[in-house]
């Protein structure tokens, strides 16, 4: 089932002179673990801004084209109504949480919807104990660290219960361990729980070995769009300047000096060091 | 800033702590209206002692004798103003009470200081934010509060980062006159005002995101609810204020002086 779909989608934001996003056409189905990347200014930002409805709704600016998210037209719904279905997690971390105590944070889109309170409670503890910050609690968000604040923001859209949580680049004020744990955390949530992820993010290194689907964006345009393997492993992508996972690369080089290992384009670590044993097997 | 350092809330949990803040705040009040209501020094020293148990029991000591030792350089502009004022008004001629007087129009003003100390030393923004919640302010309004006070320290660290750059720059924030001095902020201060209202954009997209007015009826994870010690203290403050209005009403206070002599 397609639970993200546009067609044809441009955008531009109110007085810009070019279009930000052109003819984007993609389909994302239900479940999937779906990464978006591409260079700086490639309007990833703008289409993730799309799935929730904040455009057309918040940034105004001219809507072209076909979008439904979740069954439902994002221009015909307000952001509100958008947000039982799409949980969206922003870039910086602080900027995203508002309340004094990191429970009421996670509290703050559940009271906004009007959800009673012990049924609150049980959903933000939920919520709490899935990002594994449940002792952190009744902290303050200024004295936790970034990466635990971005794990509040993940928890606070989780308790939401959406059917799908679109993540914008949520680790670049991170150091790389605590992006490594927001990602095992997304993983989890895709794999445990069903949620449809869509994740925008440079670290292929970290994150290309769990999507199911990866779409490359460049000018505003969709330029690659499938499946992870045959894309990172083709030599097209690696000119785009995408920064292809250096596993991948390092099975390229291979490959070209007349390397075969294996048949699957490794996108990690753990892959490349399994075909490499492999290949070193003594076979009789 | 001291003074503003004993308006600083920290998290720790005491009996006075956990009590409503509305009942506090009723508290602070009619102490306020005790101080207002008298001109000597006697009832404004039982008013400032009522405190101190207060004090004691929260366990904010500390923190509230510094904020009462910031008032010292207002409470010194105030004692001789009423010193000054009382002086040419009675003719060049000081008696002791108007040194009475005086003293007792600071130890008004520190007692007014005191009791909002405690208040908001106690008092947990979040609290104090779901109270103006209960009494039918708009939403947007109690929101606006918690927000701010949240990004108090996020704006802080920023603004020393400012500072820092610009220095490296070779910003000299500390040098010439008192007008200089206020121009050498504006680079620290444009910086500032343009990140934070990025910043407040960006609040704005996240709070639309997590369905900020979907509905009017919103529910909220916290409430308060009336315990015994908010009792005690709504009888003490009632106590207060029925003594303090008798005692204003009914009976003569006599000022220091004659009370001393009054005794010997």
């Amino acid at each position: 089932m397609v639970i993200i779909e546009t067609k044809n989608l441009s955008y531009t934001y109110p007085g810009g002179t070019k279009p930000s996003l052109n003819d984007v056409s993609i389909k994302i189905k239900a479940g999937e673990f779906a990464l978006i990347t591409g260079s700086s200014g490639s309007r990833k930002t703008t289409i993730c801004r799309c799935f929730n409805g904040l455009i057309p709704h918040f940034y105004k600016g001219e809507l072209e084209g076909e979008i439904r998210v979740a069954d439902k037209d994002t221009t015909k719904h307000p952001t509100f109504e958008m947000a039982k279905e799409v949980g969206l997690v922003f870039q910086n971390p602080e900027n995203q949480l508002f309340a004094l105590s990191i429970e009421k944070d996670v509290a703050f889109g559940l009271e906004n919807l009007g959800v009673p309170r012990e049924k609150m409670r049980q959903r933000v503890d939920w919520a709490l104990k899935l990002a594994g910050i449940y002792d952190l609690r009744e902290r303050s968000p200024h004295e936790i660290s970034g990466g635990q604040q971005q794990r509040v923001a993940i928890a606070a859209v989780l308790a939401m219960q959406p059917k799908i949580i679109v993540l914008d680049e949520p680790t670049s004020f991170l150091d790389p361990l605590s992006a490594k744990k927001i990602f095992e955390v997304i993983h989890d949530l895709n794999r445990k729980l069903g949620i449809t992820v869509v994740l925008v993010e440079h670290r292929l290194d970290l994150t290309a070995k769990y999507a199911d689907h990866i779409i490359i964006m460049d000018k505003g345009r969709v330029c690659q769009d499938g499946n992870p393997r045959t894309i990172l492993g083709a030599e097209s992508t690696r000119l785009i300047g995408v920064g292809i996972p250096k596993a991948t690369l390092l099975f390229q080089m291979l490959a070209k000096d007349g390397l075969k290992l294996g048949s699957v384009v490794p996108l990690s670590s753990d892959e490349i060091a399994q075909s490499l044993l492999e290949a070193i097997k003594p076979h009789d | 800033m001291s003074v503003f350092d004993g308006l600083k809330y920290r998290k720790v949990s005491s009996p006075i702590h956990d009590l409503d803040p509305r009942i506090k705040f009723f508290y602070v009040c009619a102490i306020f209206v005790g101080a207002i209501l008298f001109w000597t020094i006697l009832p404004l020293l039982i008013l400032f002692a009522i405190q101190i148990p207060f004090v004691l029991l929260a366990g904010v000591k500390r923190e509230w004798l510094r904020s009462l030792r910031g008032t010292i350089f207002l409470a010194a502009i105030i004692f001789l103003t009423n010193l000054i004022v009382r002086y040419f008004a009675s003719g060049g001629a000081l008696l002791v009470t108007d040194l009475e007087f005086a003293a007792a129009m600071t130890l008004r003003f520190i007692v007014l200081v005191g009791s909002f100390s405690v208040f908001f030393l106690t008092t947990s923004p979040d609290h104090l934010g779901l109270a103006l919640e209960r009494t039918r302010m708009p939403y947007e309004f109690s929101f606006a509060f918690t927000t701010a006070v949240r990004f108090v320290p996020v704006l802080a660290e920023e603004a020393q980062t400012i500072m820092d750059a610009q220095k490296a720059r070779g910003l000299e924030l500390e040098k010439g006159n008192f007008l200089k001095r206020i121009r050498n902020y504006i680079p620290v201060l444009v910086p500032l005002i343009v990140s934070a209202i990025r910043r407040s954009l960006e609040l704005a997209e996240a709070m639309e995101s997590r369905a900020w007015g979907a509905t009017k009826k919103r529910t909220n994870l916290y409430i308060l609810r009336l315990k015994q010690g908010d009792f005690i203290l709504f009888v003490i403050t009632i106590v207060i204020l029925m003594v303090t209005v008798y005692v204003r009403i009914y009976i003569d206070v006599p000022g220091l002086s004659q009370f001393l002599s009054g005794v010997s």
